[in-house]
């Protein structure tokens, strides 16, 4: 059974929730304060699979712990809940790390749907490890895979290395030479996207509905916020990608092994 | 982010002033060590000396009152937004979930109680904001009745008990001898609810509230609320009755509102003719307000 935590203060909203997500046969804890959603993480590494997090909480806010969490490393896929629904206080969420983000007020249906989309990418993840553990060395590529990252198969399904680079798809890691980059399920699900279409230029529209499952008119500047991040994370020079290039009127492209510069 | 970079064009602003004012004072001294020969301009040049500095002194003024002004008109429309948004996505929740999900009949009371609970609240936003655009138009009369106090307060005070579930003791009425004023009964029953909500809401977990009325003198009457609640600062005391005030720092976070309720007090004081005012000791002493309106003689 699928554990989820609830940040929310307004007692009605988060027992409604607790009500409509327990019939949907999750087990649920609520909390009320940002302080205590922190300390509840930090005393089990995850003990829960996902986390529904209200932005105006008393005390610290939504955001906060968002960032919070991340620079712990805690990567439970995490949807924010909020009043505003301005586009900047979207990117901010996204840019503290969130995975979803819905404006209050919400459909219920809407509401459990992405709860689910969040929780099946995570079986993904942990599906496409299992995979590979059983064809071959691919497992050991990904834990062994700083020191000798040569080895790491191109393409594999759960690391893929690139120039001095690898990622791991489960560990949630990005490796560059010997540093280590923790990644954000959604970070590694649109690095995911970009390295299957590897050379192909994909759109943003695309992106956002095979990646975050939207259909509707969200905002596509959501894509480049994580794109901005991903390119600190894997270029050598952002403001000069060479890996992750802009296609100008369409939307991005990954390139494995770009072209030497003189 | 977007304080840090008011803070920043503020400080911009009241450099440039003081930055061009004291180029002038240069420029001038300059030129009158050098050139003072006809009496006529330097007195012209004085008179426009001084104007010039009035200008950049009240464009300074206006520009940073300006910036504050809208800061806080961000920060009451957030409040806002919260306060309306919230009980609309809690009723919107339940009234899906009685749509979608078969459920017995005790929980389908429960949730019809939290519905209207949330459009009491709703509805109390509502009227506050309402309220506010009234008080705010000039020459809008007041319909003026004799009132009774006390049945006043009593009614604020049993509407409270049951909106904040709080038992008679923690939040108390002590009537002194009745008092009856002359006023807008509207306005009137506002500000005092007013009152007893912030006190209410301020005091957390455990409220202890008491309201007390008394004859101040042969033309006033006033009404104290006091909580035990976190007191307020004292350079905060007569801010907080400006409208889209709140206190900042945590308090203001952790006691959600739109920042009107004690804007609508002052203002409905003010109307009748009497007063408003905050007292507190400092932060931890718990505070007390007090509404002074004019007594039927």
């Amino acid at each position: 059974m699928s554990r989820i935590l609830v940040v929310e203060d307004e007692k009605h909203l988060s027992d409604g929730l607790r009500f409509n997500l327990e019939a949907e046969k999750y087990e649920v804890q609520v909390v009320e304060t940002g302080e205590a959603a922190l300390e509840l993480l930090a005393a089990d590494s995850s003990p829960y699979d996902v986390v529904v997090l209200d932005v105006m909480l008393p005390g610290i806010d939504g955001f906060t712990v968002m960032s919070e969490m991340r620079s712990k490393g805690q990567f439970i896929p995490t949807l924010m809940l909020t009043a505003r629904g301005h586009p900047e206080d979207v990117l901010k969420g996204f840019a503290a790390g969130a995975d979803d983000y819905l404006s209050k007020p919400f459909e219920l249906a809407i509401l459990i749907a992405r709860i689910r989309g969040l929780l099946r990418r995570r079986e993904w993840l942990r599906a496409s490890m299992n995979n590979t553990e059983g064809s071959a060395q691919g497992a050991n590529a990904s834990t062994h895979a700083r020191g000798d990252v040569e080895s790491v198969p191109a393409k594999s399904t759960d690391a893929f290395a690139f120039g001095d680079k690898s990622v791991d798809f489960d560990l949630l890691e990005l490796r560059v030479r010997e540093q280590v980059f923790p990644l954000t399920l959604m970070e590694v699900s649109v690095l995911r996207y970009l390295i299957r279409h590897e050379g192909t230029p994909v759109s943003r529209k695309k992106m956002l509905e095979e990646v975050w499952g939207l259909h509707e008119d969200t905002d596509t500047r959501a894509i480049d916020n994580f794109i901005v991040r991903l390119r600190r994370y894997i270029e050598d020079d952002p403001t000069r990608p060479r890996y992750l290039l802009t296609v100008r009127g369409v939307g991005y492209r990954f390139v494995a092994f770009p072209p030497e510069e003189k | 982010m977007v304080v840090a970079g008011r803070r920043k064009s503020i400080a911009f602003f009241i450099a440039m002033g003081a930055g061009l004012i004291s180029v002038i004072i240069l420029l001038y001294v300059g030129w009158v060590l050098f050139d003072w020969r006809t009496g006529i301009l330097l007195f012209l040049g004085i008179l426009l000396l001084a104007i010039i500095i009035t200008g950049i002194v009240l464009n300074t003024t206006f520009l940073v009152r300006e910036i504050r002004r809208n800061e806080q008109k961000d920060a009451f429309i957030n409040a806002v937004t919260h306060e309306l948004k919230t009980p609309v996505a809690s009723i919107r929740l339940y009234l899906e979930t009685l749509q979608t999900r078969s459920i017995d009949e005790d929980k389908r009371q429960e949730f019809y109680r939290t519905m209207l609970e949330d459009s009491e609240r709703l509805l109390g936003t509502i009227e506050q904001i309402l309220r506010t655009g009234r008080i705010g138009q000039s020459g809008r009369k007041l319909n003026l009745s004799r009132i009774d106090l006390g049945g006043v307060i009593e009614d604020c005070v049993n509407r409270a008990r049951a909106l904040y579930r709080v038992p008679a003791e923690s939040l108390e009425f002590r009537s002194g001898p009745p008092l009856t004023i002359m006023g807008d009964l509207e306005e009137v029953r506002a500000a005092v609810s007013n009152l007893i909500d912030n006190a209410v809401k301020y005091s957390g977990h455990d409220v202890k509230v008491t309201i007390e009325t008394a004859k101040v003198d042969d033309k006033y009457v006033s009404v104290r609320v006091r909580d035990q609640g976190p007191g307020i600062p004292h350079t905060e005391l007569k801010q907080i009755f400006k409208r889209f005030h709140r206190v900042p720092g945590q308090l203001a976070t952790r006691v959600k509102g739109t920042g009107l309720g004690l804007y609508i007090v002052r203002s409905v004081a003010k109307r009748h003719g009497g007063r408003a005012w905050a007292e507190s000791a400092g932060p931890g002493q718990g505070s007390t307000f007090v509404l002074q309106l004019p007594i039927v003689k």
